[in-house]
């Protein structure tokens, strides 16, 4: 549900800034002063201070010695971890290799750029980290990808080392794709719910094989060595649990098959993507030990979505199950701060659970719960500073850091637009960045991700994953 | 008798056909390998260099070109190019439908389990068309060699180097398999369709071809109680890319691409070219880093957007990419990056020296401009112990200069290849540079043209129409009329497709040509060959 029209002149200005303008003020201690600091998990803390050191968080405290460390004063101000976007396909050349139905051979690794203005804009909503999802075009789809929102620096810097390595499965009208054909291609298998399921299944077969003949060759049983086969390498990791399924789906009873299945095989499910009918059976996901990752609002945009209620993070949240709220959008990102604030308002999700949904839990379910997600002594600081109470619909992020480097710091950004926009106009008189004359190219409304020609997002591109 | 059949032999041959030798005398030489010699000759022999220097002797049975007042250069060389090669369809996978029954028929040709377009067996060497006359473009601008390769799939083939003349194939090739060249495209309709899937399945190649080399070595060493490997073309083209033999050329333009195909080289520990490079600098470390050389294309970027102040404004970063880019060449060459320059596809080759000047203007040296388009080139392409610059012993592809090669009012005057001398016609006055500006009204019209078909020049009128973009319009001769198809303008440019019946067959062919004032020039491409054609508009 992704469309690139809507472009946010201003943000798209501010953005497009080189690497050595960004606000990273690199390296260094840093001491954010005397701030209303939401934890998200060990409640509100007023009038207190930092410490950051070596980007991690030093120390959190009353009156804290600043040191050598640059002072930020946030008296006034609201501090909460940073947002951590459960799916995400922001900063990706890429989102479907649709054509086969198990493409678990292709990596979002491949394809992440680095300089997608998205990754700005949301580091302006507050967001640090996201999961990077393969859409939702085949059962099972490529190699997740965990970043930080590192802005400027180069596309290794962003993946979170050491995060869990994790992989897109789909169930439903997307990967059936009974309901359309994509133009070009074939019609493909599967075209059912059952299909679908089938599919999954086929895989983990096919996968347990591919260990054995591994193993049998590795005990000298066998003389010549296997193919090694990147389609089922991954599954192999799933099946030894050392990689997590991201499964998207809508209805209750595709995705309680799916845990079963993954019973069946002897794992468990990582995130249950969507699962906009999981209220309905919360408990069977709170003993599977599977995650949620949600929209909180969102219904009714495909069949599929009917049965969506608001208080589905409520109910879900009451079961015992690990929510998070995600945007799944590169505009819906930069908001996720008041999707946090309506799981308050619908069933009455408490305040720092409510936080949680959009920091700690999704840093849990994408495995790096210990390192980030809120703001703990040891924990990285990825911190946001915000103009007022977070939950507020005028509050805006004033700044944005990313283990203790500042990626984003509005006052910066703002003295800035003048010198962009100087740029622009001096960019604009060379002769080769003249538009033809007349008789030239018909105007049309220019994509940011023009870069060639392939794989790119386009408007064009099937709305296929969400 | 014997008067008569030297009279017959005299009538035949030029006068020049008695010389065994040329010697170009009272030149300025620019050797490009050493020093540069203000006055000297070149003595060419049996398609060689026999000897260059200031007081080198000129042979008794030497044809003499006085060359006082020109420069002598080591021919020029286009890194890449599709010179020679038919054209193929644009996308051999297609749509559905025609697509696949040619995917059919292409698998059932080939011994690869592959698709078409994943192929690296395929090679330029066996699609070159015989014929000297289809290179008179490139000769015209001093080329007389050049990289040529296919540009379709994700595996664009085996590239061959050729010398720009000759009348069959074999004599052509310099170089070949030169190197393997990959773009990153997708097949469309099947696997791989997405840039993520290229890039899988091309690591899933590479670990087949690493296996497929195994397994034949055990084969080879103990075929007893083993299935034997297959024998698929793909994957034995990859293996010499594995051992490093030869290079592989992947095209990328921006930062992020290039860092894509480092990122596989080293993988795959390939030996890495990039082809394009626009964005280059930015990465020149990482490309130093593995010794990576980049044929840096001179067709620059153009902005297409009109200016007009109901469209939305480009982005700052793509401002700034095209600003950066005639600056690239000079950064590269300052962080000690090897690079040569390519034409990059362009459609008016006298971009090609236009924008090296701008390279100049923006920071390279003169003489390393002179050494991307000759011997730098071939010292990538491991071919410098025989061409690239102007020495004794090696090829004889020289390009004579009236001017500075690089300058917009050089007269390209003599051409050696393989020491085959041409003699450009003197270039039409025509705007160089980053033409393509003009309206696309001032193409509109009837013209009178001669296509100049070797021996058999055909007269004709071209009729066009411009809506737009868009050409309509006719082609006749006495072929008779040929509607235009998928006619586009661009700025000044034309190109079109048509079909001519000729002899009960029909022949498709591809016409480009430029409008400056009320003169048309161009080439009409058949599989039969490439020929130029000229002619003015009907006042």
């Amino acid at each position: 549900m992704k469309r690139r029209i809507g472009m946010l002149l201003g943000l798209a200005i501010l953005a497009l800034l080189p690497a050595s303008l960004v606000a990273q003020q690199a390296g260094g201690d840093v001491l954010i002063r005397n701030a209303t600091v939401m934890t998200a998990s060990r409640g509100t803390l007023e009038n207190t201070d930092i410490l950051i050191r070596g980007g991690k968080i030093a120390r959190i405290g009353k009156n804290l010695p600043a040191g050598t460390a640059r002072v930020i004063d946030a008296t006034g101000k609201f501090v909460t971890p940073g947002i951590i976007d459960a799916h995400s396909h922001t900063m990706m050349n890429a989102v479907n290799e649709g054509t086969l139905s198990v493409t678990s051979m292709t990596r979002i690794r491949d394809v992440l750029n680095p300089t997608d203005v998205a990754i700005y804009r949301g580091l302006a909503g507050g967001v640090t980290a996201a999961l990077l999802l393969h859409g939702s075009a085949n059962a099972i789809g490529g190699q997740s990808s965990t970043v930080k929102f590192k802005y400027g620096r180069p596309v290794e810097e962003f993946v979170v080392e050491g995060a869990p390595t994790g992989i897109k499965f789909a169930m439903g009208e997307n990967p059936k794709r009974s309901n359309f054909t994509i133009p070009g291609q074939p019609p493909r298998y599967p075209r059912t719910r059952m299909g679908v399921l089938e599919v999954m299944r086929d895989a983990f077969v096919r996968a347990r094989d591919y260990k054995r003949s591994w193993d049998d060759f590795r005990a000298g049983k066998t003389r010549v060595p296997p193919r090694r086969d990147m389609e089922l390498e991954p599954i192999v990791e799933i099946l030894e649990g050392k990689r997590l399924v991201h499964a998207h789906g809508y209805r209750s009873d595709e995705q309680l098959n799916l845990l079963r299945l993954a019973e069946e095989f002897g794992f468990r499910v990582g995130t249950l993507q969507h699962g906009l009918e999981a209220y309905k059976f919360a408990p069977e996901i709170a003993k599977h030990g599977a995650g949620v990752s949600i929209f909180i609002d969102s219904w009714s945009y495909k069949l599929e979505g009917y049965d969506a209620t608001p208080y589905n993070a409520y109910m879900l949240w009451k079961a015992g199950v690990n929510v998070s709220i995600n945007s799944d959008s590169n505009e819906r990102m930069r908001r996720l701060n008041l999707d946090a604030a309506k799981a308050m308002k619908y069933g009455g999700v408490p305040e720092q659970d409510a936080l949680k949904m959009i920091t700690l839990n999704p840093a849990v379910q994408l495995g790096i719960g210990s390192r980030t997600g809120s703001i703990e002594q040891n924990k990285d600081a990825d911190i946001v500073i915000w103009s007022e109470h977070p939950f507020s619909p005028y509050a805006h992020p004033e700044m944005t850091m990313i283990e203790g480097v500042v990626y984003f710091d509005r006052k910066a950004d703002i003295e800035r637009r003048g010198l962009l926009a100087k740029e622009r106009e001096e960019l604009e008189k060379l002769d080769i960045n003249k538009a033809p004359g007349s008789g030239g190219a018909a105007p049309r409304i220019p994509t940011e991700r023009v870069r060639g020609d392939l794989g790119h997002i386009e408007d064009s591109d099937l709305d296929d994953h969400k | 008798m014997k008067l008569l059949l030297f009279a017959f032999a005299a009538l035949l041959l030029p006068a020049s056909a008695f010389a065994q030798s040329t010697a170009i005398t009272n030149a300025r030489i620019v050797t490009v390998s050493g020093a540069t010699i203000e006055r000297g000759t070149v003595v060419i022999r049996d398609g060689l260099i026999e000897a260059v220097g200031a007081g080198v002797n000129v042979p008794a049975d030497a044809r003499v070109i006085d060359a006082a007042g020109h420069t002598v250069y080591p021919g020029f060389f286009d890194a890449v190019t599709s010179l020679g090669l038919q054209t193929r369809p644009a996308t051999p996978q297609g749509g559905p439908g025609g697509g696949q029954a040619a995917q059919q028929q292409a698998a059932a040709q080939s011994n690869s389990r592959y698709p078409a377009g994943l192929r690296p067996e395929d090679a330029a060497a066996d699609e070159l068309r015989a014929g000297e006359a289809q290179f008179e473009q490139a000769r015209n601008a001093g080329f007389t060699t050049a990289v040529s390769v296919g540009r379709t799939g994700i595996f664009n083939g085996r590239s061959a180097v050729i010398n720009l003349a000759g009348e069959d194939v074999a004599g052509m090739i310099v170089k070949s398999p030169a190197a393997i060249h990959v773009s990153f495209s997708s097949l469309g309709g099947q696997y791989p369709g997405s840039l993520m899937g290229t890039i899988s399945a091309m690591r899933q190649m590479f670990l087949d071809a690493k296996r497929h080399q195994e397994l034949q070595k055990m084969y080879a060493a103990n075929p007893r109680g083993m299935r034997r490997p297959d024998a698929d073309a793909s994957l034995e083209a990859l293996i010499p890319v594995l051992d490093r033999q030869i290079p592989i050329v992947f095209t990328a333009n921006r930062e992020i691409e290039i860092i894509r195909a480092i990122d596989l080289a080293k993988e795959f520990n390939l030996r890495l070219i990039i082809a394009g490079g626009h964005e280059s600098w930015k990465v020149a470390d990482r490309l130093k880093a593995i010794d990576a050389a980049v044929l840096f294309s001179l067709n620059f970027p153009k902005r297409t957007t009109a200016a007009s102040p109901d469209a939305d404004p480009e982005s700052l970063e793509m401002l700034r990419f095209r600003a950066e880019v005639p600056k690239a060449a000079a950064k590269l060459a300052q962080a000690g990056v090897r690079f040569a320059f390519q034409s990059g596809g362009m459609t008016n080759l006298a971009d090609f020296s236009a924008n090296a000047a701008m390279a100049v203007q923006n920071g390279l040296s003169a003489d390393a401009a002179v050494r991307a388009m000759t011997l730098s080139p071939a010292e990538i392409f491991g071919i410098a112990d025989r061409t690239g610059s102007v020495e004794t012993g090696k090829i004889a592809n020289l390009t004579v200069v009236k001017g500075d090669a690089l300058a917009k009012d050089k007269v390209i005057t003599h051409v050696f290849v393989d020491g085959k001398l041409f003699e450009p016609k003197a270039p039409p006055a025509r705007p160089a540079g980053n033409t393509g500006t003009g309206p696309a009204s001032a193409v509109a019209g009837t013209y009178n043209i001669t296509i100049e078909i070797p021996g058999q020049p055909l007269t004709g009128t071209m009729n066009f129409t411009v809506q737009g973009e868009i050409l309509t319009g006719n082609l006749t001769t006495q072929l008779g009329a040929a509607p235009i198809r998928n006619g586009r303008v661009t700025g000044n440019r034309i190109s079109f497709a048509a079909t001519v019946e000729f002899g009960g067959a029909n022949i498709d062919i591809q016409v480009s040509g430029t409008i400056t004032g009320n003169r048309i020039e161009g080439s009409i491409d058949s599989p039969q060959g490439a020929v130029p054609f000229s002619g003015t508009r009907v006042p």
